[in-house]
């Protein structure tokens, strides 16, 4: 009981220890609507893509922020976000809360203010089945003959543990980083890895559709999921706290979590924490009478087997192609875009007066020195601290665009380097000015010489565009990875995925070349 | 209508022109000859500023060109020669991604010209140098000799008051050469004012009202055909003639 208490305390001593700021309680209410930002491609239980329409979410997150917009008498909105950028989505206002299973740690409530906890997890180690050799923690630590291979979450909790267990250098056992939370899984099923520390919510949704992996000891390194605000927030995290503590005392979270099959008897901490609310000015909420919830006889929320073959192809199609149609307009929206900016910077370096070559030369530098990852993370994260706020749809186009005028810029300057200088001269010596000579007769020919290349640029633009997912998007990479993340039906969306996108490629060469041929066949 | 006077050019240290004066009346053909590297298509170039000179001065009409006339600053003075002093290159230089008619019309119509009337006045110069059947031919489909014509109609065009032949014959072989030539003889026999720089003797001797020798940088020798080339005064063009004879 006293370390209960300790933990709860530690929660509560943050209360009004940041410094307020501007309200955006207010703003949600006035707004109507309590935007919450997690990551689909999390998977199950906390927020996926719901079975019968996968362009809509669900999971325990999901429910839980329903009750707690209805609680504060607004909608709630589900804002998209890529996992590990969650809290910036939050410091520049693009939604109010993160909820998704971010744990409370001390890196993290410097940058943000959190809420009491929602759930205790625990770390939960997977073997398989029926396996002799690695059965338990120490058969881990004792190799006999080779070391065990254990999988684990880039950048989870489980990562450091798993870390600590087996030594920094591995000594012990072998840690391997996977991106994929249930990708650990396949692959202790399948006899890759040895074993997998999992979140308990995801060890126990996720089981019945890996039956051949047993779960070994109890949970390990325990730890609270709680909700960040905007730091200084106070009053959007008081409400949030008297909210989460109405839900306990109700039993709605129990509820709840029965339905999802995470209820385990590490919750009971949650009482004993919502208790200590009283103490730190949350006494009405401690005191409310509430109406007591009745619990699910059983598990409502199935996790159905694996979806197979033709049926992925059916269920998932539909969004699949919806995402493709997202990556095709950004796509044929930044391309023209890139490379008029290109082509300016190209005649701008060629023919512009020194003052300006320097600061194109370092813009092309720049820009094709840096990751397109980054770029997109400063327009779209950065900006808005000077007050320059882009949606982001534009994000992408602009990012991608300013990306690839770099690389544009480079092919037209070779193009505008292979045209004869006696082409300029004739155009002067017929009385035309320089800018009329380029216009008229440098660009167009270079132009038709550079096709293939930038063509060529431009399928491989396709292909990024994946990136976007940074700034939210969900194209057609990110929309893959959330229903592979979800549904485990990895090769047919796969199959699906490779499909598209020479769907959309194919014809771009086609076309292309139907202009090579055009206007390329003119030039000497 | 053109006047040099003193013309240095210089490429670093390298004097390539050496204080050259010259002048080219209305009406008048100018030959410029004599060995590689005299120094003849540079001083060409300089006429219409397409190279920039170090000393001296060159006068076109109303226009002077000085050493400190800069492409940039300038750029409206250029402009103006050189829609006075058209120029046709030894290696023709036709736009390749525009058509034979396009060639001649860009530039007239690029500058405000009604395309009409520029179409019109095109056409009767492609019948002048003799390929009124080519209006739609892409420059790559032509030989040297026909895309070498349609620059010269090209420089018509813009009705220059005088033209600038650089080598125009030396990238053709003989029988091409011989087309252009014609085509040369002919305007210049319609008056047109000419400086050209040839190894073709036979236009030399023929068609210029006046020949010069360039060696050097320096203009050696100037007169009439027939004194340069039947009594030769300096050394380098007797050298040079005899040379050019025994070749």
């Amino acid at each position: 009981m006293l370390h209960r208490f300790a933990a709860a305390a530690m929660f509560f001593a943050l209360l009004g220890s940041q410094g307020a700021r501007a309200d955006v309680l207010d703003d949600v209410k006035k707004r109507g609507e309590l935007r919450w930002c997690g990551d689909q491609e999390g998977g199950g239980p906390y927020v996926y893509p719901r079975d019968d329409d996968p362009s809509q979410v669900t999971g325990f997150e999901y429910d839980l922020a329903a009750k707690l917009a209805e609680y504060l008498k607004v909608k709630p909105v589900f804002v998209q976000g890529q996992w590990d950028k969650l809290g910036d989505m939050v410091s520049t206002k693009k939604c109010d809360l993160v909820l998704n299973g971010y744990e409370f740690t001390p890196e993290r409530i410097e940058a943000l203010t959190p809420s009491i906890p929602y759930y205790v997890y625990g770390l939960q180690l997977l073997v398989r089945k029926g396996e002799p050799t690695f059965k338990t923690w120490d058969d881990l630590k004792t190799p006999s003959g080779t070391k065990a291979k254990i999988g684990v979450l880039t950048g989870s909790g489980a990562e450091t543990k798993m870390h600590e267990f087996c030594g920094e250098k591995n000594e012990r056992c072998e840690v391997i980083n996977y991106d994929g939370g249930t990708d650990t899984m396949r692959e202790v099923e399948t006899g890759k890895l040895d074993a997998t520390l999992q979140d308990t919510p995801i060890a126990s949704f996720y089981a019945p559709r890996f039956p051949g992996l047993v779960p070994t000891g109890d949970p390990v390194g325990k730890g609270y999921y709680v909700i960040y605000v905007n730091l200084g927030e106070n009053a959007l995290r008081d409400a949030l706290n008297e909210a989460v503590i109405l839900l306990q005392r109700s039993g709605d979270l129990e509820a709840s979590y029965r339905k999802y099959g995470i209820w385990d008897k590490a919750q009971a901490e949650l009482a004993g924490i919502a208790e200590m609310g009283r103490f730190f000015g949350l006494d009405k909420a401690v005191r409310a009478e509430v109406k007591q919830q009745e619990m699910p006889k059983e598990e409502i929320v199935h996790t159905e087997v694996r979806k197979h073959g033709l049926e992925v192809f059916s269920t998932y199609g539909g969004i699949m192609l919806e995402s493709a149609g997202l990556t095709v307009v950004l796509a044929f929206g930044s391309f023209p875009l890139a490379i008029l900016i290109g082509l300016l910077i190209a005649v701008g370096r060629m023919f512009g007066p020194s003052f300006i070559r320097l600061p194109l030369a370092a813009y092309v530098e720049f820009l094709r020195g840096t990751p397109l990852m980054l770029q997109l993370y400063f327009l779209f994260f950065l900006l808005p601290e000077v007050g320059i706020t882009i949606p982001a749809f534009w994000t992408g186009i602009l990012g991608l665009a300013i990306n690839y005028s770099a690389y544009e810029s480079e092919i037209y300057r070779a193009g505008l380097q292979a045209i004869p200088p006696g082409q300029m001269e004739a155009a002067l010596s017929l009385g035309m000015s320089r800018a009329q000579a380029i216009r008229r007769i440098i660009v167009p020919q270079a132009v038709r010489i550079v096709i293939p290349p930038v063509v060529n640029d431009f399928i491989a633009l396709f292909k990024d565009t994946s990136v976007v997912s940074v700034v939210t998007l969900v194209e057609l990479t990110k929309r893959f990875s959330v229903l592979s993340m979800s549904t485990q039906a990895t090769v047919e969306l796969m199959i699906m995925t490779a499909g598209l996108y020479l769907l959309m490629s194919y014809p771009m060469s086609l076309v292309a070349r139907r202009i090579e041929r055009r206007l390329g066949g003119v030039a000497a | 209508m053109i006047t040099v006077e003193n013309l240095v050019k210089r490429h670093g240290n390298n004097e390539v022109i050496k204080g050259i004066s010259f002048t080219c009346q209305k009406g008048e053909v100018d030959a410029i000859i004599g060995p590689s590297g005299g120094g003849k298509s540079t001083f060409l170039r300089c006429l219409n500023g397409l190279e920039p000179f170090q000393g001296g001065r060159v006068t076109i009409g109303e226009h002077v060109l000085t050493p400190d006339t800069d492409a940039n600053r300038d750029a409206k003075l250029l402009q103006a020669v050189r829609r006075k002093v058209g120029f046709v290159f030894q290696q023709f230089n036709l736009f390749p991604h525009l058509t034979v008619m396009q060639n001649l019309i860009e530039a007239p119509v690029v500058l405000g010209e009604n395309a009409d009337s520029v179409r019109a006045r095109a056409s009767k110069l492609l019948e002048r140098v003799g390929l009124d059947k080519k209006h739609d031919a892409w420059p790559r489909d032509l030989s040297g000799g026909q895309q070498q014509r349609v620059a010269i109609a090209r420089t018509l065009v813009m009705q220059p008051e005088v033209i600038l032949f650089d080598e125009p014959t030396s990238a053709l072989d003989p029988v091409m050469a011989l087309e252009v030539l014609k085509v040369m003889e002919d305007l210049a026999n319609d008056g047109q004012s000419m400086i050209v720089v040839t190894h073709s003797m036979h236009f030399a001797k023929e068609v210029a009202d006046r020949v010069h020798v360039f060696a050097g940088g320096h203009d050696v020798e100037v007169g009439t055909p027939d004194d340069v080339f039947g009594k030769p005064k300096h050394e380098t063009t007797k050298a040079f003639l005899s040379a050019i004879a025994s070749g």
